[in-house]
C-alpha cells in the first residue's frame, strides 16, 4: 500500500496516485484559508465557498479544493450527465466545454473554473428539450450503445464543431481522438459527426 | 464452453459462473448449446399461433432507433454511478497492494479520525486462517464508509494493515517449468485436464505430406468497462432495495440474498442503465456485498464505485490461452492430424478453457490442456469466453498450413470446413464475402510492393451458440386510454434490448414501437436471464410477444361485439383493430382500447421452445497496412458476414457487429494486462497505459447481417468478436511474410518476426 502522505495542503488524489508527490499539487494550490492544522491526520484543507457558472447558471458550493470540477458536479448537484471513466483524463467521458475550449473535467479543479463559462452535457439541450444537432444525430445514426462514453463524445464534438463547423473527416478524428467507446461504436460517431452542419458557437 | 473447463479448484472469493452459451463444436458434451438453464424442466413447446409471423412485419426486423437513445445523449439517464439517495455516504474498499499476503493485522484508528469517516468493515479477519491470506493484487480486506467519495477515499487509505507477504506465483511459463513457488494453491499449480481423442492420430501423420509444429498464444485481457462495477444499497428494516451496475438484476438479487442470508423476496434490484458488461457484470462481485454491510452496518444508504485500477485489478478478465501444435496435412490440402497441448491462466484458482482446434474438426485430433493458477484477479467470462482465443490459435496454424500445400487459405478452409448448414454457414460466406472484399486481388504471403508499407488481407470464421432459455416472464398490459406497458425483469446492457421489448409487442399488437412503453431493469418485473451468451433477445422475446398477443385475445374479445363479430375474426394492424380481410369494419386503437373498462388488461408469457434456435456463423475479412520501418500496423477495412438467426433492430443489430470488430481489433493490436515480472503487480491498470483503440485507429467497417427468420431469434453480442483479432494477425502475416504467433500484434513482435523470416 503507498505509504500516504500526511501534510496539509496537498490537493488531487490522481497527482497523490500517479506522481506520488504531494508538493507537486501543493505547489499548485498552495494553502488555502479554513485549512485546519491542527485536524489529526488531515487530509486536506476544509471545504471554502465557491461559485460555478454552469450551463448558464450560478452555483454555489461548499467544496474542499482538490474537490474536480466532474465530482463537483456529480455528487454535489444533479448534474451528472458527465461520466467519471478512468479518473485521469484518459477515457474522455468526462468533457466538458469552459470558455469555449473541451477539457477533461475529472482532471480540472472546480476552483480553477471559478468565474469560467462551464457547459456541461445536461444543460446542451435547448430547455424545451429539443435537442442539440449533435444529440439528434447520435439518436439518428445509432451512434451509441450503453451510452456512457455518449455525454463526454458529444462534448468533444460540440467543441469540435463549435471550432470547425465543416470539419473534415481528419479534423473529426483528430478531435475526438481523446475519447474511449468500449462498446465500439466509433464508426457510428464519425458519421453522426460527419452529418451534423452548420453548428454555431454555444 | 470447452469441456475442459471445470470447475476451479479452489472456490473462489466471488464464484465465478460457466460462460453461458458456447458454440457449435465448442459444448459440453451431451448439453445442446443453448439449452435450458441448470436443471429447469424443459417447458412445453409453443402454440403455433404465437410463432413469429411470416412476412412482411411491419416493425420486427426494420431500424428502430433506440428509446432511450434521447435519456442517454442529454445525460439524463440515470446509471449507478449517478445514484444518489438521501443521506447517503460513500464506501471504499481497502485492498492488498501484494499478488499473496497473510493479513496480520489491520488498524482502523487513523481512518477513525479521518473527517467524515462513519463506519468500517473487516473483511480479511487476521484471526481467521481460513480467509486471512490474500490471493491477488487488489484482493478486498476491509472497507470504510465516509460522508464524501474524498473523505472515503482518505479513510480507506489512513487503514493501516500489516502483511506478511508471502512468495507467489507470477508468470505462466514458471508455473509450467516448476520453478514457482509450490503450495499457493490447493491443487497445485498446475491442473492437467482430461485428454480429448478422436481417430487414429498416428494413421493421420502417416498420411500427411507436411507436418507443422509452432505454438501460439493469446494474451490476458481485461473487460475494462466504461462504468466500473458499483452499487448503491439501502435499507428499509431488514429488506435492500440495490442499484447495481449489472448484466443480470435477478442474478444479483440471488447473490444479495444468499451472500447477506436474506429472503430473495427481501431484496430489490435496480438496473435502469449500464455502461457495459462484456461478461463482467454476470455476478455480483464482493464490492456489491461489502456495499450492502457497510449500508446495513451504517444504518444510511451507501454508494460503493470501483476506480479504474480496482475494475482492471479484481472484476475478471479474458483468460490467457496457449497451445503447442503438431498438424499434418496431405498433399491435396486436407488436415489428417491434430496434436495440441493448450494451457492458459484464469488467475488465481479460475479455469482458462477454450475450443481446440475451433470448428475445423480433423478427423484424427488429440488434445491436452492444463489450467494453469497464478496469483492474479479471477477470470470471469468475457465477450464469447474462450473462442477468441481458439480462433487465434486455430486460425493462424490455418494459413500456415495452406501455405505449406501452397493453397489459398479459402480454398484450404473450404476443403476443412464441415459441411454446410443453417447454422454453419461458412462455405457460403467465404465466397460470397471473398467477392466482395476483393480477394482475388490478394498476393501470396508476403508483399512483394516496394517501400516500407506492406499490405495484406486475412479472413476468419466463427460460431457461437446463442438461443433462448426460460424462465424470462413478460407482462403486458392495455389500459383503457389505448396504453400498453411491457415489464419484462430483464435489462439493456448496451445493446438496445429495452427497444426491442418494445418493438415485439408492437409487431404483435399493430402498433408503431413509440405507443408501447417498455419496463426493464427491476426486479419487480418478474424473473429473467442474465444479459449473458447473447440469449437475452432469445429468451425474452418469445414471452413478450405471447404476453402481447394474449392481451390482444381479450382485447379482441371486448370489441368484437361492437363490430359485430368473434373475436376471432378480428386482426390488430396499422394501429386499428379490423374484421379480417374487411378492413372498412375496423376500430382505431384508441376506440378499441375504451371498450376495456377501468381494470386494464393484463397478460403473461414465458420462453418456450419454438420461436428460438441456437448456434450462428459468421466470416470476418480483414486488410492491414504494416509499416515495416515502425513495426505499426494499421487496419484499414473489415467486412463481417453474420447471423443471428431473425433479425430483431437492424439499426442496434449492425451495432453489435461493429462493436464486436473493435472490441477485437484491440485484442489483436492494443490492450493487454502487462504484469511487473518481479512483484506480480500490474503495471497498466488504467486508460492510458491499457491502451485502447480510439477514432483514428477505426477501419472502414462493413456489416452484412443475415435474416434467417424461419430460425427464430439466436443471438448476436458475441460472435462477431470472435475472429477479428485473427483476420486481422494473418493480413499481417500476408502482408510482411513472417508470422506472429502470439497477441497482441505489437511493433516489438513485428520486428521479431520480421527479423526470424530474415
Amino acid at each position: 500500500m503507498p505509504k500516504r502522505k500526511d501534510e496539509p495542503g496537498f490537493s488531487r488524489r490522481s497527482f497523490l496516485k500517479t506522481v506520488g508527490a504531494s508538493g507537486v499539487a501543493a505547489g499548485v494550490l498552495g494553502k488555502t484559508p479554513g485549512a485546519d492544522a491542527q485536524t489529526v491526520n488531515a487530509v486536506g484543507p476544509d471545504a471554502v465557498r465557491m461559485t460555478l457558472n454552469v450551463n448558464g447558471k450560478s452555483l454555489v458550493l461548499q467544496l474542499e479544493p482538490r474537490v474536480t470540477l466532474l465530482d463537483a458536479l456529480r455528487n454535489r448537484t444533479d448534474l451528472t450527465g458527465n461520466k467519471r471513466g478512468c479518473d485521469r483524463g484518459a477515457c474522455g467521458a468526462c468533457t466538458m466545454i469552459v470558455d469555449g475550449r473541451t477539457v477533461y473535467a475529472c482532471s480540472t479543479l472546480a476552483i480553477e473554473v471559478q468565474g469560467k463559462k462551464i457547459r456541461s452535457v445536461d444543460g446542451l439541450a435547448s430547455a424545451n428539450g429539443q435537442l442539440h444537432p449533435v444529440q439528434q444525430a447520435f439518436c439518428d445514426k445509432d451512434a451509441l450503445m450503453c451510452g456512457f462514453c455518449t455525454p463526454g463524445f458529444i462534448m468533444a464534438s460540440v467543441g469540435l464543431l463549435e471550432k470547425h463547423p465543416n470539419a473534415t473527416p481528419d479534423q473529426i478524428k483528430k478531435g475526438l481522438d481523446g475519447n474511449i467507446c468500449r462498446c465500439g461504436t466509433f464508426n457510428r460517431i464519425f458519421e453522426a459527426v460527419s452529418s451534423v452542419k452548420g453548428v454555431r458557437r454555444g | 464452453m470447452d469441456n475442459t473447463q471445470q470447475p476451479p479448484a479452489q472456490p473462489p472469493a466471488n464464484p465465478q459462473q460457466p460462460p453461458a452459451g458456447g458454440g457449435r463444436g465448442a459444448a459440453p458434451q451431451g448439453q445442446p448449446p443453448g439449452g435450458g438453464r441448470g436443471g429447469a424442466p424443459q417447458a412445453p413447446p409453443v402454440d403455433p399461433k404465437y410463432n413469429w409471423p411470416s412476412t412482411p412485419r411491419t416493425v420486427v426486423g426494420t431500424r428502430v432507433k433506440r428509446l432511450d437513445g434521447p435519456d442517454k445523449v442529454t445525460g439524463r439517464a440515470k446509471y449507478t454511478f449517478d445514484i444518489t439517495r438521501p443521506g447517503m455516504l460513500y464506501g471504499r474498499a481497502v485492498r492488498s497492494p501484494y499478488p499473496r499476503a497473510r493479513v496480520v493485522s489491520i488498524d482502523f484508528s487513523a481512518a477513525e479520525r479521518v473527517p467524515g469517516f462513519k463506519s468500517s468493515l473487516i473483511i480479511r479477519d487476521p484471526k481467521d486462517p481460513k480467509t486471512n491470506v490474500v490471493l491477488f493484487q487488489g484482493d478486498e480486506i476491509a472497507a470504510v464508509a465516509a460522508d464524501t467519495e474524498e473523505h472515503a477515499i482518505d479513510a480507506a487509505r489512513a487503514v493501516k494493515v500489516e502483511y506478511e507477504p508471502l512468495p507467489a506465483v507470477i508468470s505462466v511459463e514458471s508455473a509450467l517449468a516448476g520453478r514457482a513457488p509450490e503450495g499457493v494453491f490447493p491443487n497445485g499449480n498446475v491442473r492437467q485436464g482430461q485428454v480429448a481423442q478422436n481417430g487414429d492420430l498416428e494413421a493421420g501423420f502417416k498420411a500427411a505430406a507436411h507436418t507443422l509444429e509452432q505454438t501460439y498464444s493469446t494474451h490476458v485481457i481485461t473487460h475494462a468497462c466504461m462504468e466500473a462495477h458499483g452499487t448503491v444499497c439501502e435499507w428499509e428494516g431488514d429488506k435492500l432495495t440495490a442499484w447495481v451496475s449489472t448484466q443480470g438484476v435477478n442474478s444479483a438479487r440471488d447473490n444479495f440474498a444468499n451472500g447477506l442470508g436474506i429472503p430473495q423476496t427481501n431484496v430489490r434490484v435496480i438496473c435502469q442503465y449500464m455502461g457495459g458488461g462484456f461478461g463482467s457484470k454476470l455476478q455480483l462481485g464482493p464490492e456489491g456485498l461489502i456495499c450492502a454491510r457497510l449500508a446495513k452496518q451504517a444504518g444510511v444508504p451507501v454508494k460503493l464505485t470501483l476506480d479504474r485500477k480496482e475494475e482492471h485489478l479484481v472484476t475478471g478478465n479474458r483468460p490467457s490461452a496457449a497451445a503447442k501444435i503438431k498438424a499434418g496435412v496431405s498433399a491435396d490440402g486436407v488436415i489428417t492430424a491434430f496434436d495440441a497441448e493448450s494451457w492458459g491462466t484464469g488467475g488465481a484458482g479460475s479455469a482458462a478453457g477454450f475450443p481446440l482446434p475451433y470448428i475445423y474438426l480433423p478427423a484424427n485430433r488429440r488434445r491436452t490442456h492444463k489450467d494453469v493458477f497464478i496469483n492474479t484477479g479471477l477470470q470471469r467470462p468475457m465477450r464469447a469466453p474462450g473462442h477468441p482465443q481458439g480462433s487465434f490459435i486455430t486460425e493462424i496454424m490455418m494459413d500456415e498450413l495452406a501455405d505449406l500445400v501452397k493453397m489459398d487459405p479459402i480454398e484450404f478452409r473450404l476443403k476443412n470446413l464441415p459441411p454446410e448448414a443453417p447454422n454453419a454457414m461458412w462455405r457460403s460466406y467465404l465466397r460470397e464475402g471473398a467477392e466482395a472484399f476483393g480477394w482475388s486481388k490478394r498476393h501470396p504471403t508476403g508483399d512483394p510492393a516496394p517501400g516500407s508499407i506492406k499490405t495484406g488481407m486475412g479472413v476468419a470464421i466463427c460460431t457461437w451458440g446463442g438461443g433462448g432459455r426460460g424462465p424470462s416472464i413478460a407482462h403486458c398490459e392495455i389500459a383503457s386510454d389505448g396504453s400498453v406497458i411491457v415489464r419484462v425483469g430483464t435489462q439493456d446492457i448496451g445493446t438496445g434490448q429495452r427497444t426491442v421489448v418494445a418493438m415485439v409487442a408492437a409487431e404483435a399488437l399493430g402498433l408503431q414501437t413509440s405507443q408501447v412503453t417498455p419496463e426493464i431493469g427491476d426486479t419487480q418485473y418478474g424473473v429473467s436471464g442474465g444479459s449473458g451468451g447473447s440469449t437475452t433477445a432469445a429468451s425474452t422475446t418469445p414471452g413478450i410477444r405471447i404476453a402481447a398477443l394474449k392481451a390482444l385475445e381479450a382485447l379482441k374479445e371486448k370489441v368484437a361485439p361492437a363490430l359485430g363479430v368473434t373475436a376471432d375474426a378480428l386482426v390488430a394492424a396499422g394501429g386499428r383493430i379490423q374484421v379480417k380481410d374487411t378492413p372498412s369494419k375496423s376500430l382505431s386503437w384508441a376506440e378499441a382500447c375504451k371498450r376495456i373498462g377501468p381494470q386494464p388488461i393484463t397478460a403473461q408469457g414465458d420462453w418456450a421452445p419454438g420461436m428460438t434456435s441456437a448456434t450462428t456463423s459468421g466470416v470476418q475479412f480483414a486488410e492491414a497496412k504494416v509499416d515495416i520501418k515502425t513495426g505499426i500496423v494499421r487496419v484499414t477495412r473489415v467486412l463481417a458476414i453474420q447471423d443471428c438467426g431473425l433479425v430483431l433492430n437492424q439499426l442496434t443489430a449492425e451495432s453489435q457487429v461493429y462493436g464486436g470488430v473493435i472490441g477485437s481489433l484491440n485484442f489483436a493490436l492494443y490492450e493487454d494486462r502487462i504484469l511487473d515480472r518481479r512483484t506480480g503487480q500490474m503495471v497498466n491498470p488504467n486508460l492510458e497505459w491499457y491502451l485502447l483503440a480510439g477514432m483514428s485507429d477505426i477501419p472502414q467497417i462493413d456489416v452484412r447481417l443475415k435474416n434467417m427468420p424461419e430460425r427464430g431469434v439466436v443471438g448476436l453480442g458475441e460472435p462477431p468478436t470472435v475472429p477479428t483479432a485473427a483476420a486481422i494477425a494473418l493480413a499481417v502475416r500476408n502482408a510482411i511474410g513472417a508470422t506472429v504467433r502470439s497477441l497482441p500484434l505489437t511493433p516489438a513482435k513485428i520486428f521479431e518476426s520480421l527479423q526470424q523470416k530474415a
